[in-house]
C-alpha cells in the first residue's frame, strides 16, 4: 500500500514538473520585468502609450485605444507673430473637390463642388525667394532636403519620375517634371496638399510652408536658372501678388 | 539638326529593328513601341492595363465601348477631350459619371497616336501572380519549432517516471533479496534516510558539488537581476508583418517620410494609414503580401475592387517596440536636428531589417560604419551615458552658421570666458556632449 502511494507521488511530481516547465515560455509581447512599474507609466498623456493600466488602476475603456490624437476639427496652432510666416501657415483657403471623398478618403473634410484644382491655377507662390545669393543657395539646399525626404523615392532626385520606386518596378505612372512646365504653382501646391490621381495627400506629412518651398524647388528642377536675379522671375513681384491674394 | 555618328548608328539600329518587325508583322504593323511610350508618359499616371485605379482599366476598352453601344471613333474623341465626346455621344456621357474625378484632356494626341496606345494596351498579357509555396513551408517550420519544446518536456517527464519506477523496482528487489537471505532488512529506512547515508559516505564529493550548485545559483540570480529592464532583442508581434528592408531598402524611401515627426517632435511617430496609402493605393502586392496589404485597406477603408474609399476605417493596433520608462525624457528632435545623430546609431540598419522592428542589440549597432562604438546594452542608461561621453558635438551644428542657437550660445560663452576650461575640454581633441552638460541628471530625469 505504502509503495503504491510512493509511485503515485512520483508520478504526481513528474506531472507537476511537466506543467511548470511547460508554462515557462516567455510572452513575446512583454518587454520583461520592470524594477519599479509605478515609475514606468504615469498618468500624463503622451502619444503611443497604452493607458489601459496606470499605476495599479486598470481602465478597461482605455485599453488598446489611441493615445495619439488628431487635433479637433478647425483648430489652428499658434504660428508666432511674423505676419508672413502666419500667412503661410494659416489653413489652405481652397477646399478639395467633392471627388476626393472617394478617391482620397477625405470623409472628415469640408469639400467643394467646384473644380478647385482648376481654380488653384490662379494662386501664386506666397513665399518670396530670397534676393541674396547665399540665402538663395541655402533656401534651395533646404528645398532639396525636403524634396529628397518626401518626394524623390517616386519622382526621382532630378524630378524625372525615375525614383527608386519606379526603377524597381513597384510603382508606375509618375510623370517627368519636364513635361509639366505649364503647371502653375497653385496647382502644384494643390496636388501636393490634397494629392492627385495615384498620389496621396501629403498635408499630414509636410506643412504649408514646406510645400511652398518644395514648389520653388520643383521649379528649380525644371529650370536651373529659376530664382537667379538675372532671369525674369522677380521675387518682389511674387510677394506683391500674394498680398493681393489675401 | 546635328546628329553625331553614334546617334546616327543608334538611329540606324532602330530603323533596322523596325524593318525586321515590319517584315514579321506585315500588314498589321504600326508603331506599338510608340504606343507603349505614350501610355507610360500620358496615361499611366491614372490608368493601369489590367486594374482599375484612379481611372478604369484600359485592357480591351474599345471592345467594351463597342458593346456598350458607343458611336464609332467616340473613344478617340474622348481621349482628346472627354467633354466634347460626352456632348456628342450618350455612351460617353454615361462613362463620364463612372469615376468621381474628371479625366485630363489630351488635345495634342493625334488619332493615330491614340490608336497606337490602345493597340499597345490590348497586346499586353496579364502576369498571373503565382501563389507562393514558401509561405506554407515557413508556417510549418514555425509550428515544428514550437511543438519541439513540448517533445522535450514529454521526454523529460518520461525519464523522471522511468528513474522513479526503476528506483522502486530496485528497492523491492533489495527487500526480496534480504527476505531470501533471511537477514533482517530495515523496512523503516526511507528514501531520505538512504540518501543521507549515501551522502555521508561520499561527503567530500557531495560538499564540493553542493558548493558548485550554490555558487552557480547565486551567479544566475545576479545575472537575472542584471537583465531586468534590459530590452535588447525585444521584438513584439505586430498586426502587420511589415518589412523595413522592402520600404527603406529596395524602394529607397527615406526614414523621415513615414516617421515624419522625428524632426519636429519628441516622438518619431508611427505613420498614419493615409501615408501607407500614398503608395499602397496602387501597390496591392503579390502572393503572401496580398493578405498583409489588405489589412491596410481595411484600416483605411479602401475598397480595392471598386477603387474607392468607403469611409469605414479602423485603427491598426501596433505594438510599441522602444519603450522608455516615464521617468526618462528622450527627445528625437534634439538628437536628429541639433545633435545630427543618424537613425542607424540607435536603430541599426533598417534597410536590412526583413522582419518586424526590434530593439537592436548593441553588438549589431557597433558593426555599422560611422556609429559610435558602445559596450552597454541598447536602451539602458549606461548606453545613453556612454554615447554622451563619446559623441563629439562638433559633428553637430555647434560650429555651423545658423545652427542651433543653444549650442552656439554655449560656444560663444566658452570662447569669450575663461579659455582654460575650453582647452581642458579640447585635451582629448573634441568637445563631447558630456562636457556641455550631457551628463547632468536633470537633462533626462525630472
Amino acid at each position: 500500500m505504502k509503495m503504491k502511494f510512493r509511485i503515485l507521488g512520483g508520478l504526481a511530481i513528474a506531472a507537476a514538473t511537466t506543467v511548470i516547465l511547460g508554462s515557462c515560455t516567455a510572452d513575446p509581447d512583454s518587454a520583461g520585468l520592470e524594477y519599479m512599474p509605478d515609475m514606468y507609466r504615469s498618468p500624463a498623456i503622451e502619444p503611443y502609450v497604452d493607458y489601459g493600466q496606470v499605476r495599479e488602476t486598470e481602465n478597461v475603456d482605455m485599453k488598446m485605444s489611441l493615445s495619439a490624437m488628431t487635433p479637433p476639427f478647425g483648430s489652428v496652432p499658434y504660428y508666432g507673430t511674423d505676419s508672413l510666416e502666419v500667412a503661410l501657415m494659416l489653413p489652405y483657403h481652397r477646399k478639395a473637390n467633392i471627388a476626393f471623398r472617394q478617391t482620397h478618403g477625405m470623409f472628415d473634410d469640408e469639400l467643394s463642388l467646384d473644380d478647385t484644382y482648376k481654380m488653384a491655377a490662379a494662386d501664386n507662390n506666397p513665399m518670396p525667394l530670397p534676393t541674396d545669393e547665399d540665402a538663395l543657395k541655402s533656401f534651395f539646399a533646404n528645398g532639396k532636403v525636403l524634396f529628397e525626404n518626401n518626394c524623390s523615392h517616386c519622382h526621382g532626385v532630378k524630378g524625372n519620375g525615375q525614383g527608386e520606386m519606379m526603377v524597381t518596378g513597384k510603382f508606375a505612372g509618375v510623370p517627368d517634371y519636364a513635361n509639366l512646365t505649364d503647371l502653375s504653382d497653385g496647382q502644384m501646391f494643390y496636388s501636393i496638399y490634397y494629392g492627385k490621381g495615384s498620389m496621396g495627400a501629403h498635408r499630414s506629412i509636410i506643412n504649408k510652408k514646406e510645400i511652398w518651398t518644395i514648389v520653388h524647388y520643383i521649379k528649380k528642377l525644371q529650370d536651373s536658372d529659376y530664382g537667379s536675379p538675372n532671369t525674369g522671375v522677380d521675387s518682389q513681384e511674387v510677394a506683391e501678388v500674394t498680398e493681393d491674394d489675401q | 539638326m546635328k546628329i553625331s555618328s553614334s546617334q546616327m548608328f543608334r538611329n540606324f539600329n532602330k530603323w533596322c529593328l523596325g524593318l525586321a518587325t515590319a517584315l514579321f508583322m506585315t500588314g498589321t504593323f504600326n508603331s506599338h513601341a510608340q504606343g507603349g511610350d505614350l501610355f507610360k508618359a500620358k496615361c499611366a499616371t491614372c490608368h493601369q492595363v489590367f486594374k482599375d485605379g484612379t481611372g478604369p482599366k484600359l485592357y480591351q476598352v474599345r471592345t467594351k465601348w463597342e458593346e456598350g453601344g458607343a458611336k464609332e471613333g467616340s473613344i478617340i474623341q474622348w481621349v482628346q477631350n472627354w467633354e466634347v465626346a460626352a456632348a456628342n455621344d450618350p455612351y460617353a456621357l454615361q462613362v463620364s459619371k463612372v469615376k468621381a474625378s474628371a479625366m485630363n484632356a489630351f488635345p495634342t494626341l493625334t488619332e493615330e497616336q491614340v490608336i497606337s496606345i490602345l493597340d499597345w494596351v490590348d497586346e499586353q498579357e496579364e502576369t498571373v501572380a503565382t501563389a507562393s509555396i514558401a509561405r506554407g513551408a515557413a508556417a510549418s517550420d514555425v509550428e515544428e519549432e514550437s511543438s519541439l519544446g513540448w517533445v522535450w518536456i514529454i521526454i523529460g517527464a518520461m525519464f523522471v517516471v522511468i528513474i522513479l519506477s526503476v528506483g522502486g523496482v530496485r528497492r523491492q528487489l533489495k527487500n526480496a533479496e534480504a527476505e531470501a537471505s533471511g537477514s533482517e532488512f530495515d523496512a523503516s529506512m526511507s528514501y531520505s534516510d538512504e540518501f543521507k547515508l549515501w551522502a555521508w559516505k561520499n561527503r567530500k564529493y557531495v560538499g564540493l558539488g553542493g558548493l558548485i550548485v550554490v555558487v552557480s545559483i547565486v551567479v544566475t540570480l545576479f545575472l537575472g537581476l542584471y537583465s531586468i529592464g534590459v530590452v535588447e532583442g525585444y521584438q513584439p508581434s505586430q498586426p502587420i508583418n511589415y518589412p523595413h528592408s522592402v520600404h527603406a531598402g529596395e524602394a529607397g524611401i527615406d526614414c523621415r517620410y513615414c516617421h515624419n515627426s522625428v524632426t519636429e517632435s519628441k516622438s518619431a511617430g508611427i505613420p498614419s494609414v493615409n501615408v501607407c496609402m500614398n503608395c499602397h493605393k496602387q501597390i496591392a502586392g503579390t502572393g503572401e503580401q496580398v493578405a498583409e496589404i489588405q489589412k491596410i485597406y481595411d484600416a483605411a477603408g479602401w475598397d480595392p475592387e471598386a477603387g474607392v474609399y468607403t469611409g469605414k476605417t479602423q485603427p491598426i493596433v501596433w505594438n510599441k517596440v522602444h519603450v522608455l520608462p516615464d521617468h526618462v525624457y528622450f527627445n528625437h528632435r534634439q538628437h536628429v536636428n541639433v545633435g545630427g545623430v543618424d537613425c542607424k546609431q540607435c536603430h541599426g540598419d533598417m534597410t536590412q531589417q526583413m522582419e518586424t522592428a526590434m530593439v537592436m542589440p548593441v553588438e549589431e549597432l557597433n558593426k555599422i560604419e560611422g556609429n559610435v562604438t558602445l559596450s552597454k546594452p541598447t536602451m539602458t542608461m549606461g548606453w545613453c551615458i556612454e554615447c554622451h561621453h563619446e559623441k563629439e558635438v562638433a559633428m553637430g551644428p555647434l560650429y555651423k552658421e545658423g545652427g542651433s542657437e543653444y549650442y552656439n550660445e554655449i560656444h560663444r560663452r566658452l570662447m569669450s570666458g575663461d579659455k582654460s576650461l575650453y582647452s581642458q575640454y579640447l585635451e582629448d581633441g573634441k568637445v563631447t556632449v558630456e562636457e556641455l552638460g550631457g551628463w547632468e541628471c536633470a537633462k533626462c530625469h525630472y
